[in-house]
């Protein structure tokens, strides 16, 4: 047994077997090494721990009455997996030990604000974080990348923890995948092609609502930005800056707050978005700001700066980030693409400012010139501006979580495609998804058949997929005859073949097989609604 | 998206059925149970390779059962546990001879 102080920190070596045979010695070990001074905190490190019976966790037990800090370090999974069927994960820090991956030579396929991502092999990729203490970031991002993905954000979950060198890193399965930046710098042309699948995703981003509290509020952050300047405005600008940040309403939809070409990955045909660590809730000016840095505002004064970083020229950022900006608003007219990019700007300056004074970038002279030209365009931009809001109409956005569709029975297979593609995000068992699938075609089919009699009409499907308690919700909205199925008598289910008429079973098995149904007409919709919890 | 395979055995029908069994599919099996029927004192739907049924398909089944009640018998054969579960709920498990 190896035990080596460090101050008043007792660290233990423990190894090999510890069960009924050897655990009386092995205690005595231990208290004789606790003889000549009693520690301040005792750390058990596992890394050549093989086995450990119930004779050992008592000795664990004990030790733990006189310190209630007692830590176990690099367990072997083998031996974790006991500590966690004892309870004793719960009782006390037991941390794993790490895998350890090297990213020499490795390809860097993104950057954001915490980390880098490394490519390690031809399937997985690793992100390494810059603070060294990551756990609970990598345990944070985690949960925000699980609740994107069940909210239906296509992303991708870490499946491991490592140790690269001296900082953590998290694992990703990411199968010949291409970030957005490496398609622009290798394919200038397919830029059309990549501002159209970028924003697309940006506005299914935007039009995702978050359940309360699950994410931070950005305006909250933007606030405190704002405030931090005050000291570096003229006073009449701060207090408009602080003035016009108080104005924006709150948001509860997403936004992903590092979106660049980076953080975009195309995986065969699939676009992925990956860097979750800064998603938060809040209105899309505040994402139009920092993508407005991304592309322009860090690079304002040192124009090749963004070729290191995102592979591809100024111009190209210019260009990209302008299609983006008429994409995502819907016009090509100049004059409102450049009001939107103003409000940007005024958000894309205050965190730049900001950020580079903390760091000390008033002592800098090459600094201090960034810093002052951002302040005088600041200034000036809000002379001229009075508000950050603008017109976005996402309400028209065609989500995947909103199929707009005429109601013939011919779509039924596309519904249930866009229904059981938005299940497959949140893993559902065979048997709810066929309940569920047989709800939609009794409830859509009788949409087609009677809404609309003798005319046609569309339908709208909504799919919304909630984390606590984990339930899908179905609404359909039609606009026709006001029509209640649920009204329906239920079919006597115990008569024979016989004596059972042909027909009627289908409300009456959406109604047995989805937890609640609801219908209302409300302003000249029908609006029925399914919900089953998962 | 239903292919129906049939296989006649003197007064022995066998219906193998791959797919699903909905809105869309339920009319073509209708038909072909319809047009297959005369002179058949024994009816098998082969469920091995069906993955969904719906109402329209339970109408399908119901009205074939009620054929068959007068001539002969009907039986439904290796059944999934998501559609046994359809027949549970919807009490057909007591109106068909599931093998």
């Amino acid at each position: 047994m190896i035990t080596s102080w460090d101050n008043e920190k007792l660290t233990i070596g423990l190894e090999g077997r510890i069960d009924s045979g050897n655990a009386a010695a092995i205690e005595n070990e231990i208290n004789d090494a606790m003889k000549e001074k009693n520690p301040s905190a005792i750390v058990l490190d596992a890394e050549s721990l093989d086995y450990i019976s119930s004779a050992g966790l008592r000795i664990i037990l004990r030790l733990r009455k006189n310190h209630p800090d007692l830590s176990i370090i690099n367990v072997k999974s083998d031996v974790y997996e006991v500590f966690e069927m004892t309870g004793f994960t719960e009782m006390m820090k037991v941390e794993k030990a790490y895998r350890k991956v090297s990213v020499e030579g490795c390809e860097e396929i993104g950057r954001g604000a915490n980390g880098s991502i490394y490519r390690i092999d031809k399937d997985n990729v690793v992100k390494i974080y810059n603070n060294p203490d990551a756990l609970d970031e990598i345990q944070h991002e985690r949960e925000v990348a699980r609740l994107a993905l069940i909210l239906g954000i296509p992303t991708a979950i870490s499946y491991d923890v490592v140790k690269v060198g001296d900082s953590y890193g998290s694992v990703f399965e990411l199968l010949n995948a291409k970030s957005f930046s490496k398609i622009l710098q290798n394919d200038p042309d397919k830029i059309d092609w990549c501002v159209d699948e970028y924003v697309k995703m940006l506005k299914r981003i935007h039009s995702t609502e978050v359940p309360a509290g699950k994410l931070p509020d950005m305006k909250e952050t933007v606030l405190s930005w704002a405030k931090f300047m005050q000291d570096y405005l003229p006073e009449k600008s701060g207090k408009k800056l602080l003035a016009m940040v108080e104005a924006v309403p709150h948001d509860d939809h997403m936004i992903h707050g590092d979106y660049h070409t980076k953080n975009l990955e195309l995986q065969d045909d699939e676009v992925l978005l990956i860097d979750m660590d800064t998603l938060a809730i809040g209105h899309p000016i505040f994402e139009l700001g920092s993508m407005f840095n991304a592309y322009r505002g860090f690079f304002e004064i040192d124009h090749d700066a963004i070729l290191s970083f995102q592979g591809f020229s100024y111009e190209t950022a210019e260009k990209f980030w302008y299609k983006t900006l008429a994409k995502y608003l819907e016009t090509n007219d100049e004059a409102v693409i450049r009001s939107v990019e103003d409000k940007a700007r005024i958000i894309g300056y205050t965190r730049l400012i900001r950020r580079s004074i903390r760091r000390g970038g008033l002592e800098n002279k090459d600094r201090k010139a960034e810093i002052d030209l951002w302040t005088k365009e600041l200034i000036e931009l809000l002379d001229k501006t009075d508000t950050l809001l603008f017109e976005n109409d996402l309400e028209n956005v065609n989500t995947n979580r909103d199929l707009d569709i005429e109601a013939v029975e011919e779509n039924l297979n596309a519904v249930m495609a866009f229904v059981d593609e938005n299940l497959e995000a949140v893993g559902c068992t065979m048997k709810s998804q066929m309940q569920i699938d047989i709800a939609v075609e009794e409830i859509f089919v009788n949409i087609c058949k009677y809404a609309y009699h003798p005319d046609k009409g569309r339908a709208v499907v909504r799919v919304e997929v909630s984390d606590e308690p984990v339930q899908v919700k179905i609404t359909f909205i039609d606009h026709g005859k006001p029509y209640d199925p649920l009204l329906k008598d239920d079919p006597d289910v115990t008569l024979s073949a016989d004596e059972r008429e042909i027909g009627g079973l289908g409300i009456f098995m959406v109604k047995q097989t989805m937890d609640a149904v609801e219908y209302e007409y409300k302003d000249g919709s029908n609006i029925l609604t399914l919900v089953k919890n998962l | 998206m239903l292919d129906i395979k049939k296989n006649m055995d003197g007064s022995k029908l066998e219906f193998v059925l791959d797919g699903r069994l909905d809105t869309i599919t339920a009319p073509q099996l209708e038909e072909e149970v319809k047009s297959s029927l005369d002179g058949i004192s024994d009816l098998v739907f082969d469920f091995s390779g069906l993955a969904y049924v719906s109402s329209a398909g339970l109408r399908v089944l119901l009205s074939a059962q009620k054929t068959m009640n007068e001539k002969g018998s009907m039986v439904v054969k290796n059944v999934s546990d998501e559609i046994q579960e359809i027949f549970d709920v919807t009490g057909f498990s007591d109106i068909l001879t599931i093998e």
